[in-house]
């Protein structure tokens, strides 16, 4: 770093401290002394289920999504035209359509009327279950399309020379492509992995339980404003944060590899 | 081995790679594919290894015909051996890998059988020093090298090579036909193409000049490169041979 971009560099941080400091004392000064962080303990259980519950849905969305992502990859590649037209039109209408869409129609239009009666029966969360299923398939969607570049972008010579050992066309994939497509899309994964647990606070269109919806009832129901939407973002980053990260790591330690 | 080829035509879009091309050959351990490049040479290559299916014509291997099932296709490839120009390792595994993985997987061996095997093909190829290294970290005639290590260490039918030292500089290249040589004196059946004509010369029993998607000329080495019957032959050897 030359002198001048050291200087520069130094300006540019005190501005940036100043400015983010000013912003931050307005805000308070506007607020005065309503903050009342004891609101927020006394809500500490509900807050902690919905947190819990966000967890849950993530994990469980996250087996989903793989399933689902890896059905539709292996879709857009299938020898059979009608099926890989089906695939890429079905794919492009979940892309291109959002998600709030998705979970209201698919929830109060599709599954509730066939499927809600059924699953109460037998004592199970019928909202949790279908909320999981449609943020799954969404979800699903993007990670065939990465899967699918991941797929394609692995040499042709790879393929034939997978062949010409010998291998069945499953233990291609299984020994030769993946291994090779996953070491170069894990870094995208990991980022829709971090896009999924944060549009799993959508699910509270359809009252799913889950931290950003009992947080919201906290809010209205106790008129808190920052003592809510604080430990939210703070709740979300602790589970976005290690994903990411694994995401960078994981990037710089492939990048060194290849 | 004993090759009898009829009328196979393959083709890709509107090129005819192969075009009603025969082929007889009644017992030749080495036969060596020459010819320019786009002739036809790749695509016979490929259709006998079983890596790709010709539109029409028949093969018989050693009284054999290939089939054109899949199932019966992969079972023709297992018992074979098939070398690309370059690219033939799997980049994710090491040298030692590379050549395990098939034995255990392809062929059946357990674990311990197979690092056996692995290790006898390594050794006898003098790769040993080279066994835990990614082939990043490989020359390409180290490259090549394991690839063949590979393609032997479960004593193949066929070993097919497709112009095995295209990609290679001079001195990876010897290296690489000194083995071919190798495994053509202890016996083994090999089909290849190549542009080295002096190599060609040397290992082949049966040399066939390739163009246009159809066998020109099929003799004995010295007979094909001492005094070439076929005019596209004869002009393809004045060419290559000038410098």
């Amino acid at each position: 770093m030359s002198r001048h971009h050291r200087i520069a560099n130094a300006i540019v941080a005190i501005a940036l401290v100043l400015g983010f400091s000013w912003l931050c004392t307005m805000v308070f000064a506007l607020l005065g002394n309503q903050t009342d962080w004891s609101k927020a303990w006394n809500y500490r259980e509900t807050l902690f289920r919905g947190w819990w519950m966000t967890l849950r849905i993530s994990l469980m969305a996250l087996v989903g999504s793989t399933f689902f992502g890896l059905l539709f990859m292996f879709g857009q590649r299938s020898p059979l035209v009608v099926v890989r037209w089906t695939c890429r039109a079905f794919l492009e209408f979940v892309r291109d359509t959002p998600l709030l869409v998705h979970l209201l129609f698919g929830y109060f239009v599709i599954f509730a009327p066939l499927f809600s009666r059924t699953l109460g029966d037998q004592g199970l969360d019928d909202k949790l279950i279908i909320g999981v299923l449609l943020l799954s398939v969404f979800e699903g969607a993007y990670l065939g399309e990465i899967l699918r570049g991941g797929v394609e972008s692995i040499p042709m010579t790879q393929w034939e020379s997978a062949r010409a050992v010998g291998f069945s066309p499953i233990q291609v994939y299984r020994y030769v492509i993946f291994p090779q497509a996953l070491r170069r899309v894990l870094p995208a994964m990991a980022g829709l992995f971090v896009s999924l647990i944060k549009d799993s606070s959508l699910l509270n269109v359809i009252g799913v339980a889950e931290y950003f919806y009992n947080t919201k009832n906290f809010i209205s129901r106790s008129y808190a404003g920052l003592e809510g939407y604080v430990p939210l973002a703070l709740g979300y980053l602790i589970l976005t944060l290690p994903v990411a990260w694994l995401s960078h790591w994981l990037e710089k330690r492939f990048r060194h590899e290849t | 081995m004993k090759l009898e080829v009829t009328e196979l035509t393959k083709c890709y879009g509107k090129t005819r790679a192969l075009d009603a091309l025969s082929l007889a050959v009644e017992s030749s351990r080495v036969l060596v594919l020459i010819g320019p490049s786009g002739g036809g040479k790749s695509t016979l290559l490929r259709v006998l290894g079983g890596l790709d299916v010709g539109d029409s014509g028949q093969v018989i291997i050693n009284r054999q015909p290939i089939l054109t099932d899949p199932n019966a296709l992969q079972a023709y490839r297992r018992k074979n051996g098939f070398l690309f120009q370059q690219f033939n390792l799997f980049p994710h595994h090491t040298a030692r890998r590379n050549i395990a993985l098939p034995l255990e997987k392809v062929h059946g061996f357990s674990p311990a059988e197979a690092a056996a095997m692995t290790e006898q093909a390594l050794a006898r190829f003098s790769l040993l020093e080279h066994a835990d290294k990614l082939p990043s970290q490989l020359s390409g005639g180290q490259q090549q090298r394991v690839g063949i290590a590979r393609a032997v260490a479960r004593p193949p039918e066929i070993l097919f090579l497709d112009e095995p030292t295209s990609a290679l500089d001079p001195e990876m290249t010897a290296e690489v036909l000194e083995l071919i040589q190798e495994l053509s004196e202890a016996g083994q059946d090999i089909i290849l193409s190549t542009h080295e004509m002096g190599f060609a010369r040397a290992v082949a029993n049966q040399v066939a000049f390739v163009a246009a998607g159809k066998i020109e000329e099929l003799s004995p080495p010295d007979e094909l490169f001492g005094s070439p019957k076929s005019p596209l032959c004869q002009r393809f050897l004045s060419r290559v041979m000038r410098y």
